[in-house]
Parts: structure tokens; C-alpha cells; sequence
């Protein structure tokens, strides 16, 4: 930041510090960086937008102080949301989440999370969807040419599915189809998304249930294709692959949601300034084309909204577990 | 043949001035991260990432992995120098390259390493400018059966790491395998070991946590009792008679160089193992087939040659499933991934084809990064010696600095810290007692790689472990994990063996 910058944002400050006297609303403003905790590890999908939002942050200059990414994978996100807890009223910190906020609260209740009260929800950006993915060479699922196909050939064999981890999102959807469709699968799980795709292409799984990102680059090549997509409509990353609807399944739709939170306890023009902050990144050109490019959908929720929806998913994620064991 | 044309237009996208002028300053970059205790390739090419927004692709990519490069490097100075592990890559690097400067050999270390490293690169880089496709195959075809049976060879080889003591060679691999239990379960996700609840656990032990405690404060206790503080050296010389001894002792390391790129590369292109594995691996095999393994761990060069090898050429494998199947093969590829998603590239069997400025000029920029960063550490080898003369009372307070920051930076958190001289104590009591550590260290790194590949292969096996020995369908796996078998054994046959060829020999 230049010099002149600097003594214009002393000078802009100093202003509203005047005109905040006068009207007793302070508008907030970060007075250090801002730690950005990722419950996940390095590499992931939370930690690509994670760091997607940083970066068109500080190009642009559009927060006064930087935003750290700090990685606490451990536990499915136990980690991290046990720190943001302790964090009640701390101004400078805030969360990407994953679906396994909705999940970890309910599986590891020796925690103490609770996830209505120990966060301040300020707004989702994005959703990810799910699709089901065959390898085009596939020697267990050879002539399955549509979801139909796929759920006949899944229901007399006992298919391998590869997955990210023991109650993540593609295991409560194995769950969820189980409950759907009757037929089940042997779960193996990697290391993140990248790996499940290797593992699908290298033949040691028969399918998997990954995000658009994950299986891109297989996709493009032709060596893995989609059956079906989790969603209302298709997709204009994966135009040939149906939606769940189109195929007569609404109730296959699942999502997983990028929001961020703030602890506990902030005053309403944290949460402001912050939402604020996110709305900007949210609009940056760079920020949606990537994106759209990516297979996701942009999607903005803020205030009631949102606190709606975390509801509704909460319940929903906690049906899913109920169900699952 | 189109290779070579592709290279030769990959090397002049290096030269241009943008490029080239990111490429040294990169390898720069990369040689203080990897000196700095804490701070590894991981963290500094993930601090750096917002940087390359405003740059080409090609430029970004060229730079980071000259980061990614020079880290390789600069961890063996710290290794050495102050027998702190620089990065994790740098951690067997201290094994050898530690009782080297204590020896007053600090020159032989330093230029082993140089040397070794830039070996490591250039043979890695040669394999991947070659056998891209082709090893990409073979990546996609090693699953978790023959990971497995890579990890069991790998610990069969820790099993002569301790000298002849097995009991208490064992006895280490155990609590470092018991320590990397700790944190979350890898397959059901719950939490496991979490001790008094304290959250810190739930993220495990880190293994950077333990290597820094036990060869930082333990290191540094152990020289304060031995040196009362005094100036650790004082005959220390700088001249061509030094530099061609250094030079002379490279002659005995052929045989680590060789296994250190060969296999360095081969692990390094396996997903999710990387350098740091790799450099232990190739210091335990390297040790085990060794005409005079037992001089291992006591200062000999072969014993830096081997990791600082592998670690580099690994760090140039590991980016070959990056390109080509979109899977990180290490850590920092991980974040390299994030990277090229971010710059709008879709890793992935397209991609040679799709961006071949990008690649190429990436493959061009690791021969001209190796050897700037070989002629730039040769020619500092002098400045780092200066630091064994400081008198080692002003030198311990720095050492601990470095350890309580390298402890804290991976994960940010004070646990982490505690922990860390919690194990320095336990290090240096251990040393008393004659323990080897270094099968601990070995152990925390593969043990988590071990137990994951070990529970997958059992659940599509359905729990038999007939799947590690199948001929038939699963070749590789079996194949390895005979010969794993046979290197277990060997220690135990070792004397028995060495005695009978050294009769055959003197009749």
C-alpha cells in the first residue's frame, strides 16, 4: 500500500471516527489480520476457495488488513470448530465451512458444539453438487450407459465405491441412495477427491460420488463419465449429464455448501462489515468466472435466509445419520 | 524427436527475462524456507500462492517450483549446520550430516549435499522429461495393496537402522508408530488418543513436532553438556585442499546417488508419499546395502548423499501425477493443484497437450533451477560455515528460538510447541540411555501412509491378506512384498553373513 493510500485511509478513518461520534454507529473495521480457519486439510475444496477469497481479497485490496488461511483438518472439522468456539467475540476470525459443520456436532457430541449458538452464520457464496462417476473402461460396469443401468447392475453386485472418508459427504449419500434405491456398496476411502478419481480411473473402484472439480480433468480426457447430477437442473460444465430430476429422482439432490461464519458474540457491525466484505469477493469478475468454470453454482444467501437453510440442512444431515448406522 | 524439440522450447520459456528472473528468485525463496526450521516448502510455496495471481501461469508455476526446489536444498544447511531439521524433507539429512560437522567436516557435509541433491534433480528431471506418460500408467496401477507392501519394505529396512541393537531399534519403531495413532481415526474418522481431551490431539502428532524436539533440544542439551558452551570447532579452514577432500568423499556415495534418484523418483511419483518418505526410505536402503552400514549415523557422506538425493529428485516425481492425473504427490503438490486450478488449468491427462508452454517450461525450468541452485549453495558454503564459529552459549538461545518457531508455524498452535520440548527431553534422556530415535522419527512419517493403505487393501480383500501375495492379479504388490520379507530377514543374517564373505574373501 502506497504512502498516499495509507494517509488517505488515516484521513477516510479519522472521518468516520468524527461522524461516528456524531451518530454513536461505529462502523467497524479489522484493526489486525484476519485468521480464516479451514477445517479441512491443504489442497482440499474448502482450502481452494478458502484461498480463492484471500487471494481476490488482497489483489484488490478490498479488506484493510490480510487474510491468513489457517489450515485445523484434524478430527472431520472437530478441530477447527472447537477453536472458533473458544474464539466468542473475537473479531478477526472467521470460518469456511464444509458440510461436516453440520455433521461433526451430532457424531462427536463429547465436543460441546453447538451449532445454533456457538457461530454467527454471515453467508454462503457457493454450492457444490455431487455426481456419480463410472471409469469409461470400468471392467465391473461395462454396458452401463445410464443411472438405470447403474442401479439394476449395483443391486445384484456388491460394487466398490471409492469416498472421501468416514462420514463425509459421499458416504451419507451412500447412505441416502441405500435408502433409495436398495442396493449398497463397499466403501473404500482416500485422501481427498483427487485421489477417489485416480483410484476409479486405476480400476481399484468400481464408482464414486465426487464433486465437479475432483473428476474434471478425468472427464475432459474420456476416461471417466458421470450418470447423473444431485441437481434441479444441469449443469453447464457437464451439459450430457442428466439431472436427477430430468431423471424422475427428485429427491436425489444434495449439496455441499462453502459459507463463512464468525464466532459467537460479535457485535452486529462485525457481522456487517464482514458479510459486506464477502458480498464484494462474491461479485469480483475473477471470483464468478472461476467458478462457473468450475461446475459450481453461485449462490448467495445471507441473514434469515441462510439461518434457514443451516437449519433445514442441519436437520436434514441429522436424519441422514440417523438413519445411516 | 518431438521430445527434445518440446524441451528445448520449454528451456527458452524459462530464459525469458520474466521467468528467469522469478526462477532464481524462487530458488532464493526456497533456500531460507528450507533453512528455516518450521517454515518447509509446504508453508512457503501456501504463503505465496496469492502472489502468483497477478503473474502468467507459466511464470507462476516456474516460480513456486523453484520454491519447491530450492526448499530441497536449503534443508540440509540447518540439517547440518545447527542439526536442526531444516524441513521434513531435510529430517535424515541430520542422521549423517549432523556427526559430519561435529566432526569438522561440516565442508564434506554441505558439498555432499549440494552435490547429492543436484544429482537427485537432474536424473529425475531426465526420467520425467522421458518417461512421462508411461509413469503416469504406472502411478494410476499402484493402489493400496501396493502401497502397503512399498511401506512394509520401507519399515523392514528401519529394522538395521539402530546399529545391531534390534531389541531397541524395535522398541523405537514402536512408540513412533503408537505416536502416529494419535488424532483422528483415518477410516471411521473418530477421534482416537485424544489425551485429557485436550484438543490440540486431534490433529495428531505432528511429525515435524517430534523431529525438531528430538534433534533441536535434543541436539542442543546433549552438545551444551558436551562443549560447556565453548566454540564447537575452532580449526575450521576454507581452502582447495579442504574443497578437494570435500570433493574426494563424493567418490564413495555413487551407490546412494543412484538409489536415492532412482527410487526418490519412483516414490515421489506414488500419490501421497512424497520427499519426506522418500529421503528416509533411500537413507535406510542405502544404509542396509552398504558395504560399512554400521558406519551409518556416526558421519559418513553416503549417508547425506542418499536423502538429499531422494528428496529431490521425489519433489521432481511428485509433480508428475500433479500434471498428468490431477492427484498431488506430496504435500506441496497439493497446494501446487490448488494453485493451477486457481490459474484456470485443468491438471489431468489433457493437460500436455493442452498447455504445453505451461509444461514444458515447467520441466525446462527444473534443469536450469537444479543448477543455479547447486553453483548458489557451493558457492555459500563458505558463509555457512561461519555459524559453527559462534561460541556454541550464543548459539544454543538461537537454536531453541528456531526450534520453538519451527514447532509453532506448521499448525499454528502452542500444543504443538509444549509437545515439541516435551520430546526434546525425552530425546535426550533417550540418547543417554543409547536408544536410536531416528526409527522413531521414520516410523511417525510412514506409519499413518502404512495404516491407511493396510485397511483399505483389507476391505476390498474383505479382511485376507492373501490380497498382498496374489501373483496373479495383483503382481507388483506381491512382488515387493517378498522382497520386503527378504530385507526383514536380513539384519538377522547379517552377522552371520558378513563373517562368512569376509572368510571367503581373505582365502
Amino acid at each position: 500500500m502506497s504512502i498516499i493510500k495509507k494517509l488517505a485511509l488515516v484521513i477516510v478513518s479519522l472521518s468516520l471516527v468524527a461522524v461516528s461520534s456524531v451518530s454513536s454507529a461505529k462502523p467497524f473495521s479489522p484493526k489486525k489480520p484476519i485468521e480464516l480457519i479451514i477445517p479441512a486439510g491443504q489442497g482440499g475444496g474448502a482450502d481452494e476457495i478458502a484461498r480463492l477469497v484471500q487471494g481476490v481479497i488482497e489483489k484488490n485490496d478490498y479488506a484493510s488488513k490480510p487474510v491468513i488461511p489457517i489450515n485445523k483438518k484434524g478430527g472431520s472439522g472437530g478441530e477447527a470448530m472447537t477453536y472458533v468456539k473458544k474464539k466468542a467475540g473475537d473479531e478477526h476470525t472467521l470460518i469456511i465451512t464444509l458440510n461436516n459443520v453440520l455433521t461433526t456436532p451430532v457424531n462427536q457430541p463429547e465436543l460441546g458444539i453447538d451449532f445454533f449458538n456457538d457461530f454467527t452464520p454471515l453467508a454462503r457464496l457457493i454450492t457444490d453438487t455431487f455426481l456419480v462417476w463410472i471409469a469409461t473402461e470400468g471392467k465391473n460396469t461395462q454396458g452401463v450407459e445410464t443411472f438405470d443401468d447403474f442401479i439394476a447392475l449395483a443391486k445384484g453386485n456388491g460394487l466398490v465405491m471409492g469416498g472421501t472418508g468416514s462420514m463425509s459427504e459421499d458416504e451419507l449419500l451412500l447412505g441416502m441412495m441405500r435408502g433409495q434405491f436398495g442396493f449398497d456398496a463397499k466403501y473404500v476411502p482416500y485422501d481427498g477427491g483427487g485421489a477417489v478419481a485416480k483410484g476409479l480411473v486405476g480400476g481399484e473402484s468400481d464408482f464414486t460420488l465426487n464433486n465437479p472439480s475432483e473428476q474434471m480433468g478425468f472427464y475432459q480426457s474420456g476416461d471417466s463419465k458421470a450418470l447423473v447430477m444431485m441437481t434441479p437442473e444441469r449443469n453447464p460444465a457437464f451439459p450430457d449429464v442428466p439431472s436427477s430430476y430430468e431423471l424422475g429422482y427428485p429427491d436425489l439432490e444434495y449439496y455441499m455448501m462453502r459459507a463463512f461464519m464468525a464466532p459467537a458474540g460479535i457485535d452486529a457491525e462485525v457481522e456487517k462489515y464482514y458479510t459486506g466484505l464477502l458480498h464484494t469477493v462474491y461479485h469480483d469478475n475473477e471470483f464468478q468466472t472461476f467458478n462457473i468454470d468450475d461446475g459450481k453454482l453461485m449462490s448467495w444467501l445471507e441473514g434469515f435466509g441462510l439461518k434457514d437453510f443451516l437449519a433445514i440442512e442441519y436437520a436434514k444431515h441429522g436424519e441422514i445419520i440417523k438413519n445411516f448406522n | 524427436m518431438d521430445v527434445f524439440i518440446l524441451l528445448l522450447e520449454g528451456i527458452f520459456v524459462s530464459f525469458e527475462p520474466l521467468n528467469l528472473g522469478l526462477l532464481i528468485f524462487g530458488c532464493l525463496i526456497g533456500l531460507f524456507v528450507g533453512a528455516m526450521p518450521g517454515l518447509g516448502s509446504v508453508n512457503g510455496v501456501a504463503i505465496l500462492i496469492p502472489i502468483t495471481f497477478i503473474i502468467p501461469p507459466t511464470a507462476a508455476i516456474i516460480f513456486l517450483a523453484a520454491v519447491y526446489y530450492g526448499a530441497m536444498y536449503g534443508g540440509a544447511i540447518s540439517s547440518v549446520m545447527l542439526g536442526i531439521p531444516g524441513a521434513s524433507t531435510a529430517v535424515a539429512t541430520v542422521f549423517d550430516g549432523r556427526p559430519l560437522a561435529v566432526k569438522g567436516e561440516a565442508m564434506t557435509a554441505l558439498t555432499a549435499a549440494a552435490v547429492g541433491s543436484f544429482v537427485g534433480g537432474t536424473v529425475s528431471v531426465i526420467l520425467f522429461t522421458l518417461f512421462a506418460p508411461p509413469l503416469a500408467e504406472v502411478a494410476l496401477r499402484f493402489n493400496a495393496p501396493e502401497t502397503f507392501a512399498l511401506m512394509v519394505m520401507a519399515f523392514a529396512t528401519f529394522v538395521g537402522l539402530g546399529g545391531d541393537d534390534v531389541p531397541k531399534t524395535i522398541f523405537s519403531i514402536l512408540i513412533g508408530l503408537a505416536l502416529s495413532t494419535i488424532g483422528l481415526d483415518l477410516i471411521t474418522g473418530k477421534p482416537r488418543l485424544i489425551f485429557f481431551n485436550i484438543p490440540g490431539f486431534l490433529h495428531g502428532i505432528n511429525f515435524l513436532v517430534l523431529a525438531i524436539g528430538i534433534y533441536g533440544i535434543g541436539e542442543m542439551l546433549w552438545t551444551l553438556e558436551e562443549t560447556k558452551g565453548k566454540v564447537q570447532m575452532s580449526k575450521l579452514s576454507v581452502n582447495m585442499k579442504e574443497v578437494g577432500r570435500a570433493f574426494g568423499a563424493l567418490k564413495k556415495t555413487i551407490m546412494a546417488m543412484n538409489i536415492g534418484s532412482f527410487l526418490g523418483f519412483f516414490v515421489g511419483i506414488l500419490p501421497a508419499a512424497g520427499a519426506t518418505p522418500a529421503s528416509l526410505m533411500s537413507y535406510g536402503i542405502t544404509k542396509q546395502l552398504s558395504k560399512n552400514s554400521k558406519e551409518f549415523g556416526s558421519g559418513v557422506p553416503a549417508g547425506v548423499v542418499a536423502p538429499e538425493c531422494a528428496n529431490n529428485s521425489a519433489s521432481t516425481g511428485s509433480m508428475l501425477p500433479m500434471l498428468t492425473l490431477g492427484i498431488p504427490g506430496s504435500p506441496t503438490t497439493a497446494i501446487l493443484l490448488g494453485g493451477m486450478i486457481l490459474w484456470g488449468l485443468t491438471p489431468g491427462p489433457l493437460l500436455f497437450t493442452q498447455e504445453p508452454e505451461f509444461v514444458w517450461g515447467l520441466i525446462g525450468s527444473l534443469y536450469i533451477a537444479n543448477f543455479f541452485t547447486l553453483v548458489l549453495n557451493i558457492a555459500l558454503i563458505p558463509a555457512f560455515l561461519m555459524v559453527l564459529r559462534i561460541p556454541f552459549a550464543i548459539l544454543a538461545p538461537v537454536i531453541f528460538v528456531l526450534c520453538v518457531t519451527g514447532g509453532y508455524a506448521p499448525t499454528q498452535s502452542l500444543h504443538d510447541v509444549w509437545l515439541m520440548l516435551l520430546f526434546g527431553f525425552a530425546g535426550y534422556i533417550l540418547r543417554k540411555l543409547d536408544y536410536p530415535v531416528a526409527p522413531a522419527v521414520l516410523s511417525i512419517v510412514l506409519g499413518p501412509l502404512a495404516e491407511k493403505a493396510l485397511r483399505q487393501s483389507l476391505i476390498l480383500s474383505d479382511g485376507s491378506m492373501g490380497i498382498f501375495f496374489d501373483m496373479a492379479e495383483k503382481p507388483i504388490a506381491a512382488i515387493i512384498m517378498y522382497i520386503a520379507i527378504v530385507l526383514l530377514i536380513m539384519p538377522a543374517f547379517g552377522p552371520l553373513y558378513r563373517k562368512f564373505f569376509k572368510k571367503a574373501q581373505t582365502t
